[in-house]
């Protein structure tokens, strides 16, 4: 390991003095990496139906989705968008954004609509 | 303002009592380890991680936190980029939260076999008790921490600041964090969970917003736009609009407002040397240069050519001595002179003298006289040819013909002279002509060359387009160049083709009159394959005429800019425009406006579900005991917290947006935190310095006795 990199202790030490069981020894090299749950594996698993409705938990916590009116704007200028083009399914804002969207490859599309999550996921 | 790490090494660790709590404030962008009762914490790092591979050694490491990312360079990065313990705002990846605290508690300075210190952990409203139990077991097992407690970043950060009289005992923190924003009512200085509300819009969303949509706009620097200038970027540049529609109308409009507003970051950018115009003073350098040169080469010739005619008299004077010698001599002399030189006769030297001296004069600059008099021996020359065939013998006929040869070619020469000369004069009578109209109107004469030099050069140049590209006139004319057969050929060989094609289908369509005038077999030399080849070869002559007039204008016109140059660079288009410094432009215009507002629209982010001011609303409303006073209360007393509250015109909008969902005449105060950031850690570090914190922790005995449903509902107390 180059001086620099060991100066600035910028690897982190496998063995921790300070540790009871040291990571090495829960994480062994080769062997399977654990599965950690993801937070919807977790919500899950919770079973959060199952709980009294009136105490709070992770899941009713949550906002509900928005009572005002959904704001539309242009996907690539960010204007007032009046229009929606059903081709790429974008919404823009005038005749120049139009020209601009249509001359757009597709994967750019895509991300525009990513964007707001309105792509076509495949899978 | 980006925020600054400490991640020095403490010394001081083992100064502290096995009691003295750690506080540590677990956020979803960074993470601050410090001692309880001090004001500041003592280590603060990105709460990420590292796994890159060491390029040499092939070794995989690890590394925690924001270090100097020079030193990344040794290491192979491409298959680790920084990962995060956090799912939303829930941790869920124990192996990296662990390498995380192993960092932490490290540069804390723990030094002993364990971590003997309680220890006070932020998390999220309501984390699942899955997450809640799994950091426990953590800290008890690997660490050996004797006693743990559980508390919400955003209620220590109420209560600092209650502390310091800005939000009183009944209010609203409204909390916009990295990944999650919260609204988290209080009730005598206790957080209502019941009430509270979480929307899963933080910073995180705005930076990469901003980052896809800066990459969107600009794809040619996706490789400037690191999460970590982004998020510079962000925090420099990003506003909340007091109301979007009306802030972008001023830029769709094109306002001097919205120019004012737009902000512009300059990439590093040198221009190409090709564009560098020489300076003055480097132009008469080289001209200087050449001169020198240019003088050197006429001296070097101006030596050599005296040398030859130095050579040249001397040789005719030998010449002339040996003559004089011959003529004085007897004939029977003569052999024994000659013998000396190299010559036979005397004829000998007086042809070597004839030629010396033309040599002499031409090298002395005399004109020559014409080796192709008619020297009287031509006669003699072509004896043969007026001798008919019969006469002569095989030998003497080849003669014949050879003899016939040279005379043709010589005729052809002389004829070809004088045609020349004749052109010559009649140019030159033009010029006399030209010039007496010059000087007759001086005016008008250089309008009209000016107007036929126009003429000309674009006559020239609409050729030369047409020779290439084919100008406009193909009907699909987009810069991106087309990917049809027809855009591939050139115009002539289009026409070629057009010619062909037509004379293919055009047979016995009504009466065939080709043929009837001479033009019409013009169309065989067109349709001929290397019809476009031939008038390369010859010059134009337009353009002759052209090159003409250029230079006639050049001499008595001073302001006449010949531009061949440019006229040819015209003809072919531009493939490579040079770049320029608006090319290395990030400009952030609407984009400094619209990624904050996500967090009031979520929906703009395909997120369904309420915006930070909507979220008070719901808020109050979902308050289990009701009653005007206590609303009002409530809004008169709301609390900005979490690094998103410092975007400029946050509490203005707030405000706008809580006054639209209130009753009319509500009290509404927005107070911002202290410190938005820092405020949670600070919170947790006074409250695990009172008195009455270890009854608020539960120890390891605890946390194996009384099992998970306990754990769910183990809540702080605040207010101690």
């Amino acid at each position: 390991m180059e001086p620099e990199v060991v100066e600035a202790e910028l690897v982190l030490p496998t063995h921790m003095k300070f540790k009871k069981i040291q990571m090495y020894e829960k994480y062994p090299k080769g062997q399977a990496r654990v599965r950690w749950k993801h937070l919807k594996q977790i919500i899950q698993a919770e079973n959060y139906q199952n709980y009294p409705p009136d105490v709070p938990n992770y899941v009713n916590i949550e906002s509900p989705p928005s009572m005002r009116p959904c704001k539309r704007i242009c996907d690539v200028t960010g204007y007032e968008a009046p229009y929606f083009d059903p081709r790429t399914k974008l919404r823009y804002a005038n005749a120049e954004v139009f020209k601009v969207i249509r001359s757009l490859p597709n994967d750019y599309v895509q991300r525009y609509l990513a964007l707001r999550n309105a792509a076509v996921v495949l899978r | 303002m980006p925020f600054i790490s400490k991640i020095q090494r403490q010394s001081d660790y083992s100064s502290f009592s096995s009691t003295h709590p750690i506080v540590i404030d677990n956020g979803g962008s960074y993470f601050r380890i410090g001692w309880a009762g001090e004001n500041d914490p003592r280590v603060i790092f990105r709460n990420i991680i590292q796994r890159p591979r060491h390029k040499i050694t092939g070794e995989t490491i690890t590394v925690v936190g924001d270090h100097n990312p020079a030193l990344l360079k040794y290491f192979d990065c491409t298959r680790s980029g920084p990962r995060s313990a956090f799912d939303s705002n829930v941790v869920y990846q124990f192996e990296i939260m662990e390498y995380i605290l192993d960092f932490g508690f490290d540069r804390l300075g723990a030094d002993q076999s364990q971590i003997n210190h309680p220890v006070l952990i932020t998390e999220c409203a309501c984390n699942p008790v899955q997450s809640r139990s799994k950091m426990a077991e953590l800290l008890f097992e690997s660490y050996g921490v004797p006693s743990v407690a559980f508390g919400v970043d955003a209620a220590f950060s109420y209560k600092y600041n209650q502390q310091l009289g800005i939000c009183s005992n009944d209010g609203l923190a409204i909390c916009s964090g990295f990944n999650t924003s919260h609204v988290i009512p209080f009730l005598n200085g206790e957080p209502v969970y019941d009430a509270c509300c979480r929307t899963n819009v933080g910073g995180y969303h705005v930076t990469d917003y901003l980052k896809q949509l800066l990459s969107l706009k600009y794809p040619h620097h996706m490789s400037k736009l690191t999460w970590e200038k982004v998020e510079d970027l962000k925090m420099e540049h990003c506003y909340i609009a007091p109301d979007y529609a009306a802030e972008v109308r001023l830029f769709q409009k094109g306002d001097k407002k919205a120019e004012e507003k737009t902000r512009c970051w300059q990439l590093p950018w040198t221009p190409s040397p090709m564009e560098e115009v020489p300076s003055e003073e480097e132009i008469a350098r080289k001209a200087a240069l050449k001169e020198k040169q240019g003088q050197r080469l006429r001296e070097m010739a101006e030596a050599k050519r005296s040398n030859r005619i130095n050579d040249l008299e001397n040789e005719i004077r030998d010449l002339e001595m040996l003559l004089q010698r011959l003529r004085h001599a007897t004939e029977n002399d003569i052999p024994l002179i000659l013998a000396k030189t190299v010559y036979i006769s005397k004829h000998d030297v007086e042809s070597a003298l004839a030629k010396a001296t033309q040599s002499l004069r031409k090298a002395k600059g005399e004109p020559v006289e014409s080796v192709e008099k008619m020297d009287p021996s031509s006669t003699e020359k072509y004896n043969l040819i007026n001798v008919p065939d019969e006469m002569l013998t095989p030998e003497q006929l080849k003669q014949k013909r050879k003899q016939l040869f040279i005379k043709s070619t010589s005729e052809a020469r002389q004829l070809k002279k004088q045609k020349q000369i004749e052109e010559e004069l009649e140019r030159e009578r033009q010029r006399k002509l030209e010039e007496e109209r010059r000087l007759e109107n001086p005016e008008r004469y250089l309008e009209e060359l000016r107007a036929k030099h126009r003429d000309l050069s674009e006559k020239v140049e609409q050729r030369k387009k047409l020779k290439t590209n084919g100008g406009q006139t193909n009907g699909n004319h987009n810069a991106s160049g087309g990917v049809g057969r027809g855009e591939r050929l050139n115009p002539s060989q289009r026409e070629r083709m057009r010619l062909l094609t037509t004379a293919a289908f055009d047979r016995g369509k009504g009466e065939d009159t080709f043929g009837a005038k001479d033009e019409d077999w013009q169309l065989y030399k067109l349709m001929s394959k290397d019809n476009d080849d031939d008038d390369d070869d010859k010059p134009d002559p337009d353009e002759a005429e052209l090159a003409r007039i250029s230079s006639r204008l050049q001499e008595i016109d001073p302001t006449f800019i010949f531009k061949s140059e440019s006229g040819s660079s015209s003809a072919e288009p531009p493939r490579f425009r040079p770049l320029t410094k608006e090319d290395f432009q990030i400009i952030l215009g609407v984009e400094r406006f619209r990624c904050p507002e996500i967090l009031f629209n979520p929906n703009l982010i395909g997120i369904d579900q309420a915006g930070l001011d909507e979220m008070a609303g719901i808020s109050i409303r979902r308050l289990p005991l009701k009653g005007q006073g206590l609303e009002e209360k409530i809004t008169s007393s709301i609390l900005l917290i979490g690094g998103s509250c410092l975007f400029p015109g946050m509490s203005e909008r707030l405000e706008a947006g809580i006054r639209m969902i209130r009753p009319c005449g509500t009290p509404i105060k927005i107070y911002k935190a202290s410190d938005p950031i820092l405020d949670a850690w600070r919170g947790a570090s006074t409250y695990a310095a009172a008195m009455q914190f270890p009854q608020q922790t539960f120890s390891r005995m605890d946390y194996y006795e009384k099992g998970e449903d306990w754990l769910q509902s183990y809540q702080l107390r605040y207010t101690i």
